[in-house]
């Protein structure tokens, strides 16, 4: 093996970069209560969103695997599901689906008679919680035991024709090296969607990649009525960039598409349809069991996740690209192996050095919408 | 006649709460937003994730939201924060200083560094916060008050006690010249010929019956049955079995007054009087549209007993029953559950709840706001893009 990190071994089997006691709301309602506890106790993270209750279908599907999919996340410790009681996404279901690998509570402010009672007990449930992970330390782990995402955000062709080789050539190297690549796909990718799947060999995920070259199916309210499902046509200029941006998917063979806040089920590049909120994809390559995300774009972020690391590479440009939140310049003309620079600052960001968005404190969490709310 | 003291807008509107708010408007800022916040102490951070890769009528609707939050009148200040081209926070700005609010926009757009950016930002809210102290208070008549009305977490007592009692204000208010709205389309589902029966003209009554038809239909489309999501599970437990039971209970809030007007989500109305507005029947984006619509002061009727608020609205929790009362006495104001066990009427905890919206409107803290109950979240129409 060739590549190794120093992080924390998860029972089953995976390893995290980042040892959080995670607090998870089930439902908007639950958000304050979760946040006051995160306030209190230091070494957890909070996960608030917008979304648990009067869902339907397929939009309420996503909510639950996204918030069982971060419990499930490698880099949690341990985790306190807060809910409501009276709310569509229950806590008892959540149980059920989240495997019984590490420590798992699950607590609701109805049944403990309001917040004040519910955030006392959430503080000594966690507070625990965050003893038992500090004394947990960090062991020499192959790089092969994790998940990593690769995310490109707001790109031209001028920053692609920069990064996306170096990119491809560093997602080829960890997929050889056996580690799991979830390759973010967000629209202006959809119309490469045919070449990369030449990549694939299985015909109900090649299927997936030649219809989003087609332009994805997005039932809007009026689309929906009139009975269309389609996108009109891609322009020139949409195929040009998206012929570049697939370069940065490398040259290996592709396993899978992934949606609906999936979990690839074994190792290999993964696909995963993306939307073009920064913060929504981010939350679903968590969900998805990622420890670690390497945004590639033409500019600093201005946020990462709650839940990871996100190591963030752009081309060098114009002074004043938000510097202070990029980890990393690919030059123009520079003459470094760019491919080994990277994947060793990987492996320190994994083994715990802090990025650029965790040292200012910059992380979301966010479930996207399938549809409307009722 | 009845009165409050308020703050005087120069749009005319007056506030019941004296807020100095940073709201974002694309979700990449929400962490920004909180930092600068933090900043400053007092402020109140409004995040969100709406705002970019949505539909068209998703960005109408967003931005409807953010103009009615920022230039709310319980608001004195708003720094906006965007980021890159084409971003709303600059128009944002500019309709609400037309209107002479005092707000100020900072677009992250790479002209100025980050810490640039937040030294900015923390020093636009420190004058705005001294600002806002030495706002003056002035007498206002009830008939400038708008009042939200919204539930969540029913039980079947809701439509018995807590509904009917906030129907009762509802009808006081609109009496004495004020505005109440009622919301949340999805509960007004199978009762939508007894609302558009009380509507001022044909017009306003055909309207009502379309968005519940439009929101029905909507559900549809999208291969689903709005039933299946409302009752909730909580809502079963408390002892409602349908949706049209459960809105039977729903528009009693709304008392017995003539509908006056049918407005969109965050829309402020034109009239006075009962009004109607489209929201879903989630009540978090529930209230927040209500709030961006001009509403100053929610009343919420619980029976599971719900905590949530509003970051800068005063929401007023009416428990539907005693034993809700006596175990989460901390998340409700007004116990509508002594209509059953201590012989008042409904008219007596009307009376109850108008008198404790007066005395909120005067500034005492109810429990949503002592708690910091300031969720937020706008209304979603179609999938993120």
């Amino acid at each position: 093996m060739k590549y190794f990190f120093n992080g924390f071994r998860r029972n089953d089997g995976s390893a995290g970069t980042r040892n959080y006691v995670g607090i998870v709301s089930s439902v908007i309602c639950s958000s304050a209560v979760v946040r006051e506890i995160s306030e209190k106790v230091d070494g957890t993270v909070p996960f608030v969103h917008a979304n648990g209750c009067a869902q339907l279908g397929d939009d309420l599907k996503l909510t639950k695997n996204m918030l069982v999919g971060v419990t499930t996340n490698p880099n949690i410790h341990s985790a306190l599901i807060v809910g409501l009681g009276c709310e569509t996404n229950q806590v008892s279901g959540m149980l059920k689906s989240i495997p019984k690998t590490k420590p798992i509570t699950g607590i609701g402010i109805q049944q403990l008679f309001g917040g004040e009672n519910t955030i006392n007990k959430g503080v000594s449930i966690t507070k625990e919680w965050v003893e038992a992970a500090a004394k947990q330390k960090r062991e020499k782990i192959p790089l092969s035991s994790l998940t990593i995402g690769v995310l490109a955000v707001e790109h031209d062709d001028h920053s692609l024709a920069t990064t996306t080789s170096v990119i491809g050539q560093v997602v080829d190297e960890l997929v050889d090296s056996q580690v799991n690549v979830i390759f973010g796909m967000s629209k202006t990718l959809e119309p490469a969607g045919d070449m990369l799947a030449e990549r694939i060999s299985d015909a109900d995920e090649k299927k997936k990649l030649i219809d989003a070259s087609k332009g994805l199916e997005r039932l809007r309210w009026s689309d929906a009525q009139l009975g269309s499902k389609t996108f009109s046509e891609f322009t020139d200029e949409q195929l040009h960039s998206a012929k570049l941006e697939a370069k940065m998917a490398g040259k290996k063979p592709i396993s899978s598409v992934l949606d609906f806040g999936e979990i690839p089920n074994k190792n290999g590049l993964h696909l995963m349809r993306n939307s073009s909120n920064l913060v929504e994809s981010l939350s679903k390559m968590a969900a998805a069991g990622c420890s670690a995300v390497i945004i590639v774009s033409s500019r600093g972020v201005l946020t990462g996740s709650v839940a990871l690391p996100c190591i963030t590479i752009t081309p060098e440009t114009d002074p004043n690209s938000f510097d202070e939140l990029v980890d990393y310049t690919i030059k123009n003309n520079g003459n470094n192996d760019y491919k080994e620079e990277i994947i060793a600052l990987l492996q320190e960001v994994c083994s715990g050095k802090k990025t650029k968005l965790e040292e200012l404190e910059l992380g979301e969490f966010s479930i996207p919408h399938l549809g409307t709310t009722y | 006649m009845k009165f409050f003291k308020g703050y005087r807008r120069s749009d005319g509107s007056i506030g019941v709460r004296n807020h100095v708010i940073v709201i974002n408007t694309v979700g990449e800022v929400a962490s920004l937003t909180k930092k600068v916040a933090q900043m400053v102490p007092g402020v109140i951070p409004i995040v969100h994730q709406a705002g970019q890769s949505q539909s068209l009528e998703d960005i109408e609707q967003t931005m409807n939201a953010l103009l009615g939050t920022a230039g709310h009148a319980n608001v004195s200040g708003a720094l906006i924060l965007g980021m890159g081209q084409d971003d709303t926070a600059e128009e944002i700005v500019k309709v609400l200083k037309n209107k002479g609010r005092h707000v100020h926009s900072i677009n992250f757009n790479k002209t100025q560094s980050i810490s640039e950016a937040l030294r900015e930002g923390k020093l636009w809210l420190e004058n705005a916060k001294e600002r806002s102290e030495n706002e003056p208070t002035e007498m206002a008549d009830v008939s400038e008050l708008i009042i939200g009305l919204e539930c969540g977490g029913s039980d079947a007592w809701s439509g018995i006690t807590a509904n009917p009692a906030i129907g009762a204000f509802s009808d006081s208010i609109v009496k004495d010249g004020g505005t109440s709205i009622l919301a949340e389309t999805t509960e007004a589902v199978g009762t939508e010929h007894i609302l558009a029966r009380r509507a001022v003209n044909e017009a306003v009554g055909q309207k009502f019956l379309d968005i519940v038809k439009r929101y029905e239909e909507r559900a549809w489309a999208a291969g689903e049955n709005i039933r299946s999501a409302n009752p909730s599970p909580g809502n079963k437990v408390g002892g409602l079995t349908t949706l049209e039971e459960k809105s039977l209970g729903c528009i009693k809030k709304g008392g017995n007054s003539t509908l006056m007007e049918v407005i969109d989500y965050a829309q402020r109305p034109t009239e006075k009087g009962f009004i109607f507005m489209d929201t879903p029947g989630y009540d978090v984006e529930s209230v927040a549209g209500l709030v961006a619509g001009g509403s100053q002061i929610v009343l919420f009727s619980t029976g599971k007993g719900s905590p949530t608020g509003s970051p800068i609205a005063p929401v007023i929790k009416i428990g539907t029953n005693s034993k809700l009362y006596q175990n989460m006495p901390e998340h409700i104001d007004i116990n509508a559950g002594k209509i059953i066990d201590s012989y008042l009427s409904i008219e007596d905890i009307g009376k109850e709840i108008y008198e404790k919206v007066i005395s909120v409107a005067n500034g005492e803290v109810t429990s949503s706001e002592k708690h910091k109950n300031q969720e937020f979240s706008i209304w979603r129409l179609a999938e993120t893009m």
